[in-house]
């Protein structure tokens, strides 16, 4: 069982009456990558600056680490924040915005963060002779500061850059700087508000892989928020998608693009199609006018139902072998594949597939049976 | 850039050449020469006035102008940081209609202004006539002293201290400070680490406006010391009054090159010039 570091219970805000949060539990593990899902305004920032405690809750409780922290102001948590954009100091250099946190604690937390015994025996085995004074102490805690900041920097990637100013970093520099600032302070909770979207996507999906890696080696708990789904699935071990300030669906990657619970989620988590169908019997459903096997689903019989069939688990066969044909109206290639529209019995429908289709042909289109979703249809629809 | 837009700024250059640029050359010639007036018939060059700068009167006058500077300066710094910060900490809806109201007493005329004062600062005036009335006998008798001037400085130019230090401030991006929070710092050390440090370049900018003018301005010194105090400005007024041209401009253009050089050494500081915007 894994240990809970973060419990979110019953949270809400508002602004302006209009609620942003609304009732909203979520237990973050130790150690893990989470991520919040959602569209922009759909509360998955605010929810994250409520944790930094930049905002108020305006119900519910924020327990970190077995303690609640609701009255707390940000420098009282043991959280720290990479910034949307960077919020780096413009009139200090990359290693002094690095050492910043550590640099302007107070005393008594710098002997805390360091230990204060171990720093003692330091202090006297590097000084034998001195006694061992606050003077003595400040020193050495300097000297450790500035040789994690060193670690820092290599572990992003910063080497030579040390001394040069903000304004002459590029975008994905200062995203590395926004890290290491970071993490120096080793906090038990790193909250990332969209920290790549100002960069180009080749770096992006570079820093995809460096900060789960980063994430696994520190071996604290990530709180990532996006609405990059693509960003969402390749770094999270789990993924909470947000709309309207309610949670969706919490899940891991693959539970959340496999089995979507409903129509946003569905259609917000990659492309898809989603078709009204009805579940006949057990094993069978009617859609497109059809009836085909499906596998694993329970619902009352004949009740209506939304099918979802991802563009890529269409199979494009010959007519003579087809379930479903039906007259190409788009055909885009797309690099690796071609995207086609096709319309089937007036509904249109995507289909990814490597072999090429002319418009106004006819296709004839199959479907596995174990790649079939079925979701409930929502009560407001 | 495009030719027609050039042509927008000639009115400018014009006004700058002919009131600016030419009365400086004759100023600086002036300073080299020994006439009558601006009768340059018999003039004849001469370094005499050099000479000049170094009497007593004009040394005197010349620290006298240095120290009410500085002092009115630094004042000006420390009364318009804490109101510029109050009002960049305020809730109003609209600073900048605050900025506005406090800067208003900027738009009526200095002079009058400063008379004004003078009469406040007068044993007898308006408003001890109204105490009096009432019962309260209380005058405030300090006109003509080194206090009613340096009052009389900082009461102008303060505006100037106010609205550079606020725009510094306006500038500094929100998330700066949660970052600051977040990375552990109280309030307290945040404003010493990031906030002051970041509108330095406020208080650079306004300094020179207020240094500047109350370095080589003559009429506060004359109306609020009443002719007690001499600053170098009121060294100039007094040879062009007189008539000695030559004095007054050798005076004007020490002047005008130490302001030239502070500006120089400034922007040395600044190199992307924004303290001067």
């Amino acid at each position: 069982m894994k240990k809970v570091l973060i419990d979110l219970k019953d949270i809400v805000k508002t602004f302006d009456g209009q609620t942003i949060v609304n009732h909203l539990n979520l237990q973050i593990y130790e150690n893990e990558f989470l991520t919040l899902l959602g569209p922009s305004g759909c509360g998955k920032t605010t929810t994250l600056r409520m944790i930094a405690g930049f905002e108020k809750t305006e119900a519910g409780v924020i327990i970190i680490d077995g303690k609640i922290v609701n009255d707390l102001p940000p420098y009282a948590r043991p959280v720290n924040t990479v910034f949307q954009r960077y919020a780096l100091f413009p009139h200090l250099n990359v290693i002094e915005n690095i050492v910043f946190g550590l640099k302007n604690s107070s005393y008594a937390s710098k002997l805390m963060f360091y230990g204060e015994d171990n720093l003692i025996m330091e202090a006297q085995d590097k000084y034998p002779n001195k006694k061992i004074t606050k003077h003595l102490l400040n020193k050495l805690i300097n000297e450790k500061i500035y040789q994690d900041a060193e670690y820092a920097i290599k572990l992003v990637n910063l080497q030579g850059l040390e001394y040069r100013k903000i304004n002459q970093l590029s975008g994905g520099q200062m995203q590395r700087v926004a890290l290491a600032r970071a993490i120096i302070n080793r906090p038990k909770i790193l909250l990332l508000d969209e920290p790549l979207a100002a960069l180009d996507l080749k770096l992006r999906q570079n820093m995809h892989y460096e900060l789960k890696e980063m994430q696994r080696r520190l071996g604290i708990t990530f709180i990532f928020v996006t609405h990059d789904q693509e960003e969402a699935m390749t770094m999270s071990d789990r993924i909470v998608v947000i709309n309207d300030g309610v949670i969706q669906q919490l899940g891991t990657p693959k539970e959340i693009y496999n089995e979507p619970v409903n129509r946003f989620v569905a259609d917000f988590i990659g492309e898809s199609n989603i078709i009204r169908g009805k579940y006949i019997k057990e094993n069978e459903i009617e859609v497109l006018n059809k009836r085909i096997p499906c596998v694993g689903y329970k619902f009352a019989e004949n009740e209506i139902v939304d099918v979802v069939i991802r563009p890529e688990d269409w199979d494009v066969v010959s007519l003579d072998k087809a379930v479903f044909v039906g007259k190409v109206i788009s055909s885009i290639f797309k690099g690796v594949h071609y995207e086609i529209i096709a319309k089937v019995e007036d509904v249109e429908l995507i289909i990814h597939t490597y072999e090429e289709v002319k418009v106004n042909d006819q296709i004839g289109l199959k479907v596995d049976p174990y790649k079939i979703h079925l979701m409930r249809v929502a009560q407001d629809e | 850039m495009n030719k027609y837009f050039k042509k927008l700024a000639i009115p400018y250059f014009v006004w700058l050449y002919v009131l600016a640029i030419i009365p400086f050359v004759i100023m600086a010639i002036l300073s080299f020469v020994n006439n009558e007036g601006l009768n340059f018939s018999k003039a004849i060059f001469t370094l005499d006035n050099f000479g000049y700068l170094t009497t007593s009167s004009t040394v005197i006058a010349f620290m006298n102008s240095l120290f009410y500077a500085v002092i009115a300066t630094l004042t000006c710094i420390v009364i318009g940081y804490m109101v510029a910060y109050a009002i960049f900490r305020s809730h109003f809806k609209n600073k900048f209609l605050v900025m506005t109201i406090l800067i208003l007493p900027m738009w009526s005329n200095m002079l009058l202004r400063i008379e004004a004062l003078k009469n406040i600062m007068e044993p007898h005036n308006i408003i001890t006539d109204i105490l009096s009335k009432l019962g309260i006998h209380v005058s405030l008798d300090i006109a003509g002293t080194p206090l009613a001037v340096i009052i009389g400085l900082i009461s102008t130019y303060i505006p100037f201290m106010i609205l550079s230090i606020y725009t510094a401030l306006e500038k500094i991006d929100y998330s700066l400070e949660e970052a600051a929070l977040d990375l552990g710092l109280t309030e307290t050390k945040k404003f010493w680490k990031v906030i002051f440090p970041l509108s330095t370049k406020g208080i650079v900018s306004g300094s020179i406006m207020v240094f500047l003018p109350c370095m080589s301005g003559f009429a506060i010194p004359e109306i609020l010391g009443q002719g007690n105090i001499l600053l170098i400005g009121n060294v100039i007024d007094q040879h062009f009054r007189n008539m000695n041209y030559n004095l007054g401009s050798l005076l004007a253009v020490v002047i005008l090159i130490i302001i030239l050089g502070a500006i120089f050494l400034v922007s040395k500081f600044d190199k992307e010039g924004e303290t001067l915007l």
